[in-house]
């Protein structure tokens, strides 16, 4: 197991995406008027579909959390999810609500991402250095 | 609504732990144990599996089944009277089961587990709630 913060940061964002995605299918019409005007506008297809497609989206990223499967790519959909809300729903009661979960699963992506990934970076880290030091 | 959003959160975490046990299981790996250090001896003593199915899978069966029937009756799935049945039947036999296991590891196996206590609070409270709504 890893650290026991980072797995109940797991299972406590992937409960949290999961219910979200239960209450916005039983209800698509109300998480609807989240949505700004102009968001809507730029909709190709009817608001309520577009909020089931975020349902079922939520439910996924939230399955994959709580049963530790692509926890890397999970987290990062989730923070990629959470700007796109952020964005589209403008400033309201529950932004900084949003801000703190979008927080919570950057933490998440940036703990779980594969060793390769990692390595591939700090050795383009390392190739860069010294192109930086001969400019 | 309360009541279904708590036991929609208990049966995740309970998924999230089956989940774990069946990994280490898999990986014939022995799972940490925070608390009581008899983790290993239960899990692996003759009690860990009714007839031949494992306990951590029927546990994650139950618990798949309790968050599918929380969602159903919150998103207002028919039959709802079915539904809302069918959980507290699960609930009050996986808390009797629970107590059996409790009972086994405490007077027969005579070491605790950490996972399996936890699973049978998870599944405590659940009724908890249930009888409390």
């Amino acid at each position: 197991m890893k650290k026991p913060s980072l797995t109940i940061l797991r299972v406590g964002l992937g409960i949290t995406f999961l219910w979200i995605g239960i209450l916005i299918l039983k209800q698509p019409e109300a998480w609807a008027g989240y949505i700004s005007p102009w968001a809507e506008k730029l909709l190709p297809l009817p608001v309520e579909e577009a909020m089931l497609g975020t349902a079922i989206l939520d439910i996924v990223i939230g399955a994959l959390l709580v049963l530790d499967l692509v926890v890397w790519l999970a987290a990062l959909l989730a923070a990629l999810h959470l700007i796109i809300v952020l964005v589209v729903s403008g400033i309201t009661d529950i932004t900084v609500r949003d801000i703190a979960i979008l927080a919570a699963a950057i933490a998440l992506m940036a703990d779980s991402l594969p060793k390769k990934f990692i390595t591939k970076i700090m050795s383009w880290q390392k190739q860069e250095k010294p192109k930086n030091n001969n400019s | 609504m309360t009541a279904l959003a708590l036991l929609f959160t208990l049966s995740a975490i309970g998924i999230s732990e089956t989940v774990y046990l069946i990994r280490k299981h898999l990986a014939a790996e022995k799972p940490i144990c925070p608390i009581g250090g008899g983790c290993a001896v239960v899990l692996s003593s003759r009690y860990s599996k009714i007839f031949i199915v494992p306990n951590d899978i029927l546990g994650l069966l139950a618990y798949l089944t309790m968050a599918f029937i929380a969602a159903f009756l919150v998103i207002g799935v028919a039959p709802l009277q079915w539904w809302n049945f069918f959980l507290k039947l699960l609930v009050g036999a996986s808390s009797l089961i629970s107590l059996l296991f409790t009972y086994l590891q405490w007077r027969v196996i005579h070491a605790w587990c950490f996972w399996c206590l936890m699973s049978a609070f998870t599944i405590w409270l659940s009724g908890i709630i249930i009888l409390i709504n």
